[in-house]
């Protein structure tokens, strides 16, 4: 494949064929604790791709010199050390954005989305086609978290982007801006995208074999044939 | 498994207690309560019933028909959600609330699981914990016509005499569901027509009253106990909630314990917090035990139904080396704190640059007629002299006084401080706040710099008219309302549900007052 | 002694890990379909959390606060984890087969687990000391463990259930969660 191919196609990979919230199901916790306005999902979205691209090219540059039995450590390491960077330049030079952002900026270290393409990808895969699929999937992610954060925002609180946006006949669902009106929406929308046939990993994320977190989930046996006999 | 024969299996067991006959028992016990309630309430409040009821039914016969299921709705069992459902709300409701609550009720409890028969929640319960988390101000409000005040429970709190003989009867506020004698008459109704059975409302009642008598503050006192039973839905809770057969536990032991633990968690909720809703709170948590309590209450033979997963742990593991293994990942951790380090030091003077930038911002906020922010010798002695301490070896909890600017206006002369105090008893941890007062001991504002508390609850400590209510203050300390209604000027409102953020930001203040008081009242 | 069973309370019901703060999803909703497995996993959570609890605040306390090396603790604190599950397992194999056969396979799953390292972050903001950092961090992986179980005790009762197409598989777990999630915010008023 020539380079623009694979760039392109990661891409679209990570927006759509497997976008990591609706399809792939990974990155749940950050997916659902963010998403309560525009403003922190976006914010979200974008520092956690500034992390994935960057860690997902390292990890391709040293995965011939990772020892396999000491793989998800060092891939932990490399990934906090990012977050940790990421959060001191913001600390620096986007004060205000740290400020409402702050809290999650740690909590991208164990995103499994990050941990989880550096196992699924990165690892077995050239520097550049990683850069793209890191692009990809951050951008897929944000969008992700753009979606369910405006749904969230809009019904359960009535604004959008703090903005209010609902006539004021309207009243509020506050559930939704809360932590049991997370698991509420996502069940909706994996609800709506199984009823549209669209295939999702959603189910065999939650029929996870006894010892295996899932299929691409980081910690997978990476031998496994999954439950339908397809590589994981 | 979509080869699997429905043949039995125990859970289908249950189905055979709701057919329509019980259903009808259940309707009938509740009539005189609903009568009741649309007599003492007003016509509104049976169009609420209605609405809840239609509501229920309608979700129910909408999603059978999407999903090409059989109709259900003569299973009556939608009818008494819905009539469960407006028993426990309030009776001048905005009808969006049933309506919605309804829907809930049956689509997501019922419906998803299954049907009938198969939901693991009381739907009418899980329905109204979804309009109390998403509609809080309204289903708190039990006002109607032109009555107005507080429910019994909340007088008696406040330590106000109150009627039991109207609480009994219902000539009280509270939900639809007041009377008390009424339910009680439909109570007799099921345990006579054998629809429910005694264990469940006796071991419930029975905790609830035991755990109220000994931790409720006023010892085994009949008549603060016979209030207690009439209010916060305790009775209707027990009778008609908790004795749902699809959702309580199979065996006369799992129902014991099921009751006990909802009328002790009850009573918990009841008496820690004052919490008058405790009731369904205590009967969806308990609802959570069940499948486990109907798993291990029968004893299994050991052995059946374990499938005998042996692990061979030399199976897929590769040879460790321990020494290569463990050296590649020290020196990727030794490069990576290397780098680390490299980049600390490179943000370190911006970050602290924008920190002390950051920190003046707050002070000019608070202390508005200042100029120049300066310390002084002597007062940044003493707070070193605390040693990192918590200030005032903790009568204001995990409160610190971190430094004092003093502020001065254009021609030098000082015209207030700048307190700059934390209080690590936030809900999410650290909440660090400037607390500006002037030279006479007058709280001027309180701006926060470090807080990371809930977003929509403890984060509303931030809004401006919150924090006003410090302003222009001059007290000896400030008291918190966790249920609000202040009127005194030391009084402050707790942000609803949020007692704990406001509670640590009312003790940073009153450190900082102290400080004032001890240190810079000279 | 009250202050620390609030602590205990709140790090397991009023603040539940999973239900309220969002970490360890994954394996919450990937391992909950079997009671055994859950309570196995638990207990595993459990010892590990409790540990790294400790040896998380005795590093930061002694060695990266006096230092200055506040920016090293995510990187040190998952080396913490990481260490202490091999360390684990090791033990386990050599000392107790039955046992490791129970637990074994589901230390590998802690690692990544976000509640761990989550946790020991936690205890740092939260300005606890040794005593409370322990107890939180128990007290954290008690929560942890109810919520997997009741929902593993719960899936398993609905397994046989005539769910609705769409909404079998993860959208029925996640509705589970949901109710779950409504249930334990009644915990929130104790605090």
């Amino acid at each position: 494949m020539n380079k623009n191919n694979v760039a392109i196609e990661r891409i679209i990979n990570g927006i759509a064929t497997e976008n990591p919230i609706f399809i792939m199901m990974l990155g749940m916790c950050p997916t659902l604790a963010v998403t309560t306005s525009v403003t922190n999902g976006i914010g979200m979205g974008l520092s956690t791709t500034a992390v994935l691209v960057v860690s997902n090219l390292v990890i391709s540059l040293v995965r011939k010199i990772i020892p396999d039995d000491v793989r998800l450590p060092a891939y932990i390491v490399i990934v906090a050390s990012f977050v940790t960077v990421t959060q001191l330049i913001m600390q620096a030079y986007f004060v205000a954005l740290n400020d409402s952002l702050g809290v999650y900026i740690p909590l991208i270290v164990v995103n499994c989305i990050i941990l989880g393409r550096a196992e699924a990808y990165a690892s077995k895969n050239p520097p550049l086609a990683s850069t793209f699929d890191g692009i990809g999937m951050g951008i897929g992610f944000t969008w992700g978290l753009f979606l369910l954060s405006a749904f969230r925002e809009l019904f359960g609180a009535g604004t959008f982007a703090g903005i209010q946006v609902m006539p004021s006949i309207y009243k509020p669902i506050d559930i939704l801006v809360k932590a049991p009106g997370a698991f509420l929406v996502l069940g909706f929308i994996v609800m709506a995208m199984n009823a549209l046939s669209i295939k999702t990993r959603a189910n065999e994320i939650t029929e996870g074999c006894d010892n295996c977190p899932g299929c691409g989930m980081p910690g997978a046996d990476p031998d496994c044939e999954g439950k339908e006999g397809k590589k994981a | 498994m979509s080869n699997m024969l429905n043949v039995s299996s125990s859970p289908h067991l249950r189905s055979s207690h709701t057919t329509g006959r019980e259903m009808y028992n259940v309707i009938l016990s509740l009539l005189p309560a609903t009568i009741f309630a649309v007599f003492h309430f007003g016509l509104y409040t049976l169009l609420v019933i209605l609405c809840s009821i239609a509501s229920c039914m309608a979700t129910e016969f909408v999603f059978n028909m999407i999903t090409h299921r059989k109709n259900s709705l003569t299973d009556c069992s939608a009818v008494v959600t819905g009539i469960l459902l407006a028993l426990v709300i309030p009776p001048s409701i905005p009808l969006y609330a049933p309506i919605l609550g309804g829907v809930f009720a049956i689509l997501v409890t019922k419906c998803f699981f299954g049907g009938l028969g198969q939901n693991f929640m009381n739907p009418a319960l899980a329905g109204r914990a979804f309009l109390l988390i998403s509609f809080g101000k309204v289903m708190t409000d039990y006002s109607y016509d032109t009555v107005s005040g507080a429910t019994p429970l909340a007088q008696l709190a406040n330590g106000e005499t109150i009627d039991i003989l109207d609480m009994f009867l219902g000539h009280a506020m509270g939900h639809i569901g007041v009377s008390i004698c009424a339910l009680l008459i439909g109570a007799v109704f099921l345990l006579a027509s054998g629809t429910i059975t005694w264990e469940i409302p006796v071991s419930c009642i029975a905790v609830f009253l035991v755990m109220m008598g000994l931790f409720g503050g006023q010892g085994f006192d009949p008549m603060f106990l016979a209030a207690h039973f009439c209010g916060g839905g305790l009775v209707l809770g027990a009778f008609f909630m908790a004795t749902d057969p699809v959702t309580s536990p199979m065996t006369r032991t799992g129902q014991l314990i099921y009751g006990a633990l909802i009328g002790g968690l009850a009573a918990l909720f009841r008496f820690y917090s004052g919490m008058a809703d405790g009731m369904s709170y205590a009967i969806i948590i308990s609802n959570l035990i069940v499948p486990l309590l109907d798993k291990y209450i029968i004893p299994v033979p050991w052995g059946v139904g374990a499938k005998g997963q042996v692990y061979n742990p030399d199976e897929k593991k590769k040879g460790f080396t321990v020494p290569k293994s463990a050296l590649i990942l020290m020196v990727i951790t030794a490069i990576a704190g290397a780098a680390l380090a490299g980049v600390y030091a490179m943000t370190k003077t911006t970050i602290d640059a924008n920190q002390e930038a950051k920190k003046l911002q707050a002070y000019a906020e608070v202390v508005p007629g200042g100029e120049t922010f300066e310390y002084d010798e002597n007062i940044s002695a003493a707070i070193e002299g605390f040693g990192g301490a918590v200030y005032g070896d903790g009568a204001f909890g995990k409160a610190y006084i971190n430094e004092v600017a003093v502020a001065k206006d254009a021609s030098g002369n000082v015209v207030g401080y700048g307190i700059s105090a934390t209080s690590m008893d936030g809900y999410d941890g650290e909440i660090s706040m400037a607390v500006g007062m002037d030279t006479d001991g007058k709280i001027l504002g309180v701006s926060f710099t470090v807080l990371n508390e809930t977003a929509g609850m403890g984060m509303l400590v931030n809004e401006e008219s919150w924090r006003n209510q410090f302003q222009d203050k001059q007290v000896d300390s400030f008291v918190l309302l966790k249920q609000g209604g202040s009127t005194a000027d030391n009084e402050i409102d707790s942000v609803s549900g949020a007692s704990t953020t406001s509670g640590a930001v009312v003790n940073a203040v009153n450190a900082a007052i102290d400080f004032y008081k001890n240190y810079l009242a000279q | 002694m009250n202050s620390l069973i609030m602590i205990i309370v709140s790090a397991a019901f009023i603040n539940n890990v999973i239900l309220s703060q969002f970490l360890g999803i994954c394996s919450f909703l990937g391992v909950s379909n079997k009671i055994k497995t859950s309570a196995s996993l638990g207990g595993a959570v459990i010892f590990v959390m409790t540990i790294a609890s400790a040896v998380a605040y005795i590093l930061y306390t002694f060695i990266l606060a006096p230092l200055g090396l506040d920016y090293l603790q995510t990187i040190v604190f998952i080396l913490v984890i990481a260490a202490l599950v091999q360390i684990v397992e090791m033990f386990l194999k050599k000392t107790s087969p039955a046992l490791y056969t129970a637990l074994g396979i589901y230390l590998p799953l802690i690692t990544t687990n976000c509640a761990v390292l989550g946790v020991a972050l936690n205890n740092v903001t939260d300005g606890y000391d040794f005593i409370e950092s322990v107890v939180s961090g128990f007290g954290t992986a008690v929560g942890y463990t109810i919520a997997i179980v009741l929902l593993a005790g719960i899936r398993e009762q609905i397994a046989d259930n005539d769910i609705p197409e769409p909404v079998k598989g993860a959208p029925l777990v996640l509705f589970c969660a949901t109710l779950m999630g409504m249930a334990f915010f009644g915990f929130s008023s104790l605090g």
